[in-house]
């Protein structure tokens, strides 16, 4: 009966929320807040007629360029930042002052530097998502219990053991959570650099936008919340395929 | 790694990055164009020039104006009602995937939204620095008044507590921590959403002065604004934390 009911909640929240919104675009009218339904029939025309979704692709392509090499620099900055004092006190100065810094602020800069191209979008992305991946590597290599290490030792695995075998696979639940909240940040970059520069999917949301055509807008964004979802869906899967402990960890905890 | 670091050789360390960071971006800009890579120095020196420092000081009264609307704003909706979401089960399952869906959405992508409904000026500015820190604020709160301990209610309860007593001196205290972290991830994402605003609307304030220098590829002045935006958050950050360690000094930060 109670897992009936948790079932339900969520149903019965999302069944209220589209109601209001049914309510709230009935009253307000298309070219404000379109209502549910009529965002639903675009939403199956659009998909239809397939433009966003093809943009979307492309943009998430160029958007997986710039998120992975956020992931291969972020990633081993943050481990060694986590295991050596040295690097720690060399680079937390710059991880505070560029974790601050606002994307957005940067773009007019890098645009005369860079063009407007896949170069932009691609360093845009870097820019927003590698500083929390490190800090999120970071603060797992940094929580690492020194008696895994000392077992290691005292069964004489040398430092690269010690490194493949008990420090990467602790970090497995941090790499995924930095990946995962890398990925949001990475997924808000690229839709705001092509917002910023007119092209790919962020166009589709600025072009819409132009013409008042809220239906249109709503099933953009929709379709971004989607993606979000399903992809850090996939990598919280993931993260539990890779290290099944942890989640039994906290469970008993 | 197994000889921790004194506080000031940390320090130490630190400062040294610092100054050879900059040595080397002074290094590399001696290399390019000023309109590229200006140098350290003459970024610096805006700050000091008497025509553009006045005007950077308006710029930056003006967009605290949105920032701490926006903020405010986001801070007033949505502490109450993370800790009503957070404390009752029932509206927890219901509204929390709705919630995750939403805040998947790129606030960015709202502009257009904004646009509409609000029109250019001020009024959507706050909008948007209040959509871009209303959700990461609301899920801190959400999470910290779920991990309020049980037992500790408890305790209030059978000393015969009533709910409203419960809340004001269990839950309340419990949950200052968590509102510090919204209250740090919150201002970031604040002051990131005061200079989008400004960008993507019509440009205002430090906004409009990063877009003239980089159309007057005057990118010493630009990085001069960005250097200011990035200060600001600095600074908030620095400012909250000083209140957490004095405020908070029963709460041991893991």
């Amino acid at each position: 009966m109670k897992t009936l009911k948790n079932a339900l909640l969520p149903l019965i929240g999302f069944a209220l929320v589209l109601g209001l919104w049914e309510v709230v675009g009935r009253s307000l009218g298309e070219s404000l807040f379109a209502p549910a339904s009529s965002v639903f029939a675009k939403y199956i025309e659009m998909l239809r007629e397939g433009t966003m979704l093809k943009e979307l692709f492309i943009s998430l392509r160029q958007m997986l360029l710039g998120f992975s090499l956020a992931c291969v620099i972020g990633m081993p900055m943050g481990i060694a930042m986590g295991r050596s004092n040295i690097s720690d006190a060399m680079l937390r100065p710059w991880v505070s002052i560029f974790v601050v810094t606002s994307t957005a602020a940067l773009i007019p800069i890098l645009i005369m530097i860079l063009g407007t191209g896949l170069t932009l979008r691609s360093t845009v992305v870097f820019l927003a998502a590698v500083w929390y991946i490190v800090l999120t590597t970071y603060n797992g290599a940094k929580g690492i219990s020194p008696e895994l290490l000392a077992v290691g030792r005292s069964f004489s695995a040398n430092n690269t053991q010690i490194f493949w075998k008990i420090i990467l696979p602790a970090l497995y639940p941090y790499l995924i959570t930095g990946a995962r909240i890398g990925l949001i940040h990475a997924i808000r970059a690229m839709v705001m650099a092509e917002m910023f520069v007119i092209v790919g999917y962020g166009a589709l949301i600025n072009q819409s936008g132009m013409e008042i055509n809220t239906s249109a807008l709503l099933s953009l964004l929709l379709t971004l919340a989607f993606v979000s979802l399903i992809a850090n869906a996939l990598l919280s899967q993931w993260g539990k395929h890779l290290a099944p402990w942890y989640e039994q960890q906290r469970q008993i905890l | 790694m197994n000889n921790p670091l004194t506080k000031l050789q940390a320090l130490g360390l630190g400062a040294l990055s610092v100054v050879i960071g900059l040595f080397v971006w002074e290094l590399c800009a001696t290399q390019f164009s000023d309109f590229i890579l200006p140098s350290p120095l003459s970024v610096f020196a805006q700050f000091f020039d008497p025509v553009f420092a006045p005007r950077l000081f308006k710029a930056i009264t003006g967009s605290l104006v949105q920032l701490g609307l926006g903020f405010t704003l986001a801070l007033l909706i949505a502490v109450p009602l993370g800790t009503l979401l957070g404390r009752s089960d029932t509206l927890y399952r219901m509204f929390n995937p709705v919630i995750n869906a939403i805040y998947a959405i790129p606030p960015v992508a709202m502009v257009p939204f904004l646009i509409i409904w609000f029109g250019l000026f001020l009024e959507s500015r706050v909008a948007l620095v209040f959509l871009m820190c209303f959700f990461d604020i609301l899920v801190v709160i959400i999470a910290g008044s779920r991990d309020v301990r049980t037992s500790w209610i408890d305790v209030g309860r059978s000393f015969g507590g009533s709910r409203y007593y419960c809340l004001r001196h269990i839950v309340f205290p419990a949950l200052t921590p968590f509102l510090f972290a919204a209250l740090r991830v919150g201002s970031a994402r604040a002051i990131n959403g005061m200079i989008t605003a400004e960008l993507f609307f019509a440009a205002v304030n430090l906004g409009q002065l990063l877009k003239r220098s980089t159309q007057a590829f005057d990118a010493s002045a630009a990085l001069a604004v960005v250097m200011t935006v990035c200060l600001m958050g600095l600074l908030a950050q620095s400012i909250i934390h000083m209140l957490e360690r004095r405020l908070l000094h029963w709460h041991l930060r893991r």
